[in-house]
């Protein structure tokens, strides 16, 4: 195998990785591992959520580098455990390119859970989390559609292109807009306790978190741009939220 | 409110997220219970420890120990179960209230609020590094004692 084909197959497994919700850490770690596996002697790997660089050189001191711009996150981790097994299997085996494309290529077309099992997933996150912070039932009871219903449009916003920062003014607009008008027309209760049952669907809680969690480990390029990248979103969120009160008239 | 009824609906929200994570089979229960876990030991540390940021330090650093362990087990990556234990502390509420305080112009409440977000996110990330960090240096010591017992290379224990 070549040294291209090595970067390259490295970079393949990686790239998805990353695009499944794995810390860049792992990453770092798993290319590594793979590109040292076929006989590299230094491997320099930098990688933030959007870019992955990779330098490699041979006994023979050639050198070898590609990127990879890396565009969009998700978190699948079913696929992320198969992608390490496969990582695994790499260094274990050192098979050739055209069966890691290929095993590579069957992770990746495998189904993920279909749209509408998510959408009830969404629903009974809205529910849950309405009753957890302190709504009653029926507000569980209300906030449920509306997290359903919220799967769908987040789906149709991302499949329409829009950027992630204007879908969040949108989707959240019309989540404040329908727990409001919800509420007064009687049958929802608590309007707060809806909305924040559904904003646990869009809010970077966990975006947050391990911004902050790359922050301390070291990754701090990465950390600070997962660090705005999620305060920008809840700034998209509040706006959504701030607009629909003041069509309304008033705050809730 | 009843502290099982808050589990319960603390679990059930885990067990949509795990849905929207793709997770499927024994490794989707076992996400769920991992939420279960860390509100239950959220609440029962009330009682024991005053400061709100300190029980969600503590709870957090239990559930990566288990998310740790259980990663092992599987054979798979720490943030299966990491990233689904910790969505009951997940500071969504508070954001949600420094939202608010930025809708009704109150800025003091709201940059209070903010940094109160903060300080809860901070206790999460710092509670998932000090147990992974700890798993690291256990690993590397037991790896090195088998190294030095069999002279043989592990190419991936990192993993």
């Amino acid at each position: 195998m070549t040294q291209e084909q090595i970067l390259s197959c490295a970079l393949d497994v990686g790239e998805q990785m990353l695009l499944c919700g794995a810390e860049v850490g792992r990453v770092e770690t798993a290319i590594r591992f793979i590109c040292n596996a076929y006989g590299c002697v230094r491997t320099d790997v930098f990688t933030i959520t959007s870019s992955i660089v990779v330098s490699v050189m041979d006994r023979e001191g050639n050198h070898c580098t590609q990127t990879r711009r890396i565009t969009g996150t998700g978190t699948d981790l079913t696929k992320l455990h198969r992608l390490n097994d496969l990582s695994r299997e790499i260094c274990a085996k050192k098979p050739e390119p055209s069966y890691i494309r290929s095993r590579l290529h069957q992770i990746c077309e495998k189904e993920p859970y279909p749209l509408w099992l998510q959408a009830l997933g969404s629903a009974l996150i809205a529910f849950s989390f309405a009753v957890f912070f302190g709504g009653s039932l029926i507000d569980g009871l209300v906030a449920a559609p509306l997290g359903l219903g919220l799967r769908y449009l987040t789906w149709l916003l991302q499949r329409s292109g829009m950027n992630q920062i204007f879908s969040n003014v949108v989707a959240s607009f019309l989540l404040a807009i329908s727990a409001l008008l919800l509420t007064r027309s009687g049958i929802g209760q608590d309007v707060n306790k809806i909305i924040i049952g559904n904003i646990m669907l869009l809010i970077p809680g966990i975006a947050l978190t391990n911004s902050l969690r790359d922050m301390i480990s070291g990754d701090i390029m990465t950390g600070m741009l997962r660090f705005f990248d999620a305060v920008l979103v809840a700034a998209a969120i509040a706006a959504g939220y701030i607009l629909a009160a003041q069509v309304l008239g008033g705050a809730a | 409110m009843n502290p099982f009824v808050q589990i319960l609906m603390g679990g059930l929200g885990t067990l949509g997220f795990n849905v929207l994570f793709h997770l499927r089979g024994r490794k989707l229960l076992l996400a769920t219970l991992g939420g279960v876990i860390s509100w239950a030991v959220f609440l029962a540390l009330e009682p024991l420890v005053p400061g709100e940021a300190m029980r969600y330090f503590l709870a957090t650093a239990v559930v990566t120990v288990y998310g740790e362990i259980l990663a092992r087990v599987k054979k798979t990556p720490t943030t299966t179960f990491l990233v689904p234990s910790v969505i009951p502390l997940i500071p969504g509420g508070a954001l949600y209230h420094t939202m608010n305080y930025a809708l009704n112009k109150q800025w003091s409440a709201f940059a209070h609020q903010a940094f109160y977000t903060l300080q809860l996110a901070l206790a999460l990330a710092v509670g998932i590094i000090a147990i992974t960090t700890l798993t690291r240096l256990i690993t590397a010591a037991r790896m090195k004692r088998k190294l030095r017992s069999s002279r043989h290379v592990y190419h991936h224990s990192i993993h």
